[in-house]
């Protein structure tokens, strides 16, 4: 550990380079999806009407709620679905 | 980076009382460490590394309850992103080659640099803003001069003697915290 020069430091610097803004804004937006999805799947359980919509297009169902409906999101949200 | 005033701990207690601003701290502080592992020590490709990196948050939120020590959540974090790596990488070779002892092997030697990295990652949040912007620009980032220079409103001119600067700056820190920082075990982590 001892001993770094600054052509070290700059390298150790360069190593920890941002990921994608896309991936952290997705996961900062965890709690608010999570929430989102427990309203739907909770209306979905109690409207059965809403739940062939939701389930027909699972991808409009996230767009409508305001997120950018991604194949995570879209996994989660069937998986949720089917356990409910 | 502009966001590291919070103790580790005191962001894990602000999380776990639904603070959201916490939350997006968390993320901001660990993105760049978890992105690291997964890419740099891993190797795994951008697909999977996104996997990885939404799998880990996703399932640090489920379980920041927990955490037996709120303040070993960076290890924790580690610990949880080398798990799900390890993962990819089986799914990966159960239909490809059988070369995951060989990457696990080689990974083992990439996180101690991710560990070392992150030391300097901290003290360099330490540094006074333009030092830190600068520095994380040119060498994190790989911002043209001309980029920086249109970023930070400083002529292109004089970037090459501020990143030297700066990089001084950085170097007495270094000396000045040698034999007080030591990089922790990298499997060092509390719970699945």
């Amino acid at each position: 550990m001892s001993g770094y020069d600054e052509e070290r430091l700059a390298e150790l610097i360069a190593a920890l380079p941002p990921p994608p803004e896309a991936w952290v804004r997705a996961a900062q937006e965890l709690p608010h999806a999570k929430a989102t999805m427990d309203d739907i799947v909770a209306r979905a359980t109690a409207d059965a009407e809403y739940r062939q919509q939701v389930i027909a297009d699972l991808e409009s169902a996230l767009a409508l709620a305001g997120f950018e409906p991604r194949a995570r999101l879209v996994d989660e949200l069937r998986a949720r679905l089917r356990e409910s | 980076m502009a966001q590291l005033q919070l103790s580790d701990a005191e962001l894990v207690a602000r999380c776990r009382r639904g603070d959201p601003d916490a939350w997006r701290q968390l993320v901001e502080r660990f993105s760049r460490y978890v992105y690291a592992i997964a890419v740099q020590a891993y190797r795994l490709s951008e697909p999977d590394a996104e996997d990885v990196f939404q799998e880990v948050f996703s399932r640090v939120y489920e379980r920041l309850d927990q955490l037996r020590s709120d303040s070993a959540i960076r290890p924790w974090i580690g610990q949880l992103t080398r798990r799900i790596c390890v993962d990819k990488l089986r799914e990966r070779s159960a239909v490809e080659l059988p070369e995951e002892e060989v990457e696990l092997a080689e990974a083992d030697e990439k996180l101690d640099g991710v560990e070392q990295a992150w030391l300097v990652h901290e003290l360099l949040a330490g540094l006074s803003d333009p030092c830190r912007e600068i520095l994380d620009r040119f060498f994190a980032r790989d911002e043209s001069y001309r980029t920086i220079g249109e970023a930070l409103e400083l002529p292109s001119g004089t970037i090459a003697s501020r990143i030297s600067r700066c990089l001084a700056t950085l170097r007495r820190r270094w000396d000045d915290e040698e034999g007080r920082i030591k990089a922790p075990p990298a499997s060092s982590g509390q719970i699945r």
